[in-house]
């Protein structure tokens, strides 16, 4: 088992490219990340200890936000993760990049989920979309056609978002 | 090729008892290998060889905690097979149909328990 009344999952996937691409797709801060269901990661500085956003590409809604607890470059990126729609306790994300066969082998933790919340379940699904999509953007250029409708349907879905997460009340600085 | 080889994948799921482990782990994350054993009449040696043909298809990870080896179902290997044959819209529908087919059986299930 995980820590009592937590859980934890891993998503491990083999991508074909450089470890700068790979570095450079999940820390990009200047267009959406295709990767994490298109949005657009708002960081005063990419630094330990610094807030980050995770914001719908326009920039009006913010739909996660966290703490950056690591960032060794070409090899770890480690924040806490919050939905803000939802009032669950954030987890951790850690990615590990890792030069291996030709490529990178890219593994994603998410730890200290509360199991049964909705950001559980929420993650639990969303860990092989994300692993999957940086692996089409970086050996295709762009998302498999099934995500870029995915990411259709999150605009024209993004003028119902509640209230709550209106970038306004998520500042990064 | 693919990696891991689909091949590998295919092998790996190929066996009751090691689908069996991620049936397991997918109930219980983080589980540790004496753990995982202990649900299987054949040795912890056995064991240890089934997850080492999952582990070389990329569908169980682990992680060590100390002394203990903690296992993690990774479902991104049949996630590429899957998209390897289906399209979205297959997709939409066959999960459509498998939706149905758990809610019918479920409720026949309650039925003959009742």
């Amino acid at each position: 088992m995980t820590r009592e009344g937590e859980t934890k999952a891993m998503f491990r996937i083999h991508i074909r490219g450089s470890i700068e691409a790979v570095w450079r797709e999940i820390t990009r801060t200047d267009a959406p990340i295709p990767a994490f269901f298109n949005s657009r990661m708002d960081v005063a500085r990419l630094a330990r200890g610094e807030k980050l956003a995770m914001r719908t590409p326009n920039g009006k809604y913010t739909g996660v936000v966290g703490e950056i607890l690591e960032l060794v470059p070409l090899r770890r990126f480690a924040y806490t993760f919050k939905f803000t729609n939802f009032d669950d306790p954030p987890c951790r994300v850690a990615i590990d990049l890792a030069e291996k066969d030709g490529g990178v082998e890219y593994t994603m933790t998410i730890s200290e989920l509360t199991p049964g919340t909705k950001s559980a379940k929420q993650m639990l699904q969303g860990g092989v979309l994300i692993a999957n999509t940086l692996k089409h953007v970086i050996e295709d250029g762009r998302p498999s056609f099934g995500t870029r409708m995915l990411f259709t349907l999150f605009k024209l879905m993004e003028p119902f978002s509640p209230a709550r997460c209106k970038s306004e009340h998520w500042p990064v600085s | 090729m693919a990696h891991p080889d689909p091949d590998l994948v295919f092998t790996a799921l190929a066996h009751p008892a090691r689908r069996r482990m991620l049936d397991l782990l997918v109930q219980a994350p983080g589980t540790s290998v004496k753990a995982l054993a202990s649900h299987f009449d054949f040795s912890r040696i056995a064991a240890l060889k089934h997850l080492a043909v999952l582990a070389a298809a990329g569908l169980v990870l682990s992680e060590k905690q100390g002394r203990t080896r903690r296992l993690f179902f990774n479902p991104v290997p049949i996630q590429e097979i899957h998209e390897r044959w289906t399209d979205q819209f297959g997709a939409f529908f066959a999960a459509r149909m498998t939706e149905v087919k758990q809610r019918v059986e479920a409720r026949a299930s309650e039925k003959k328990h009742a």
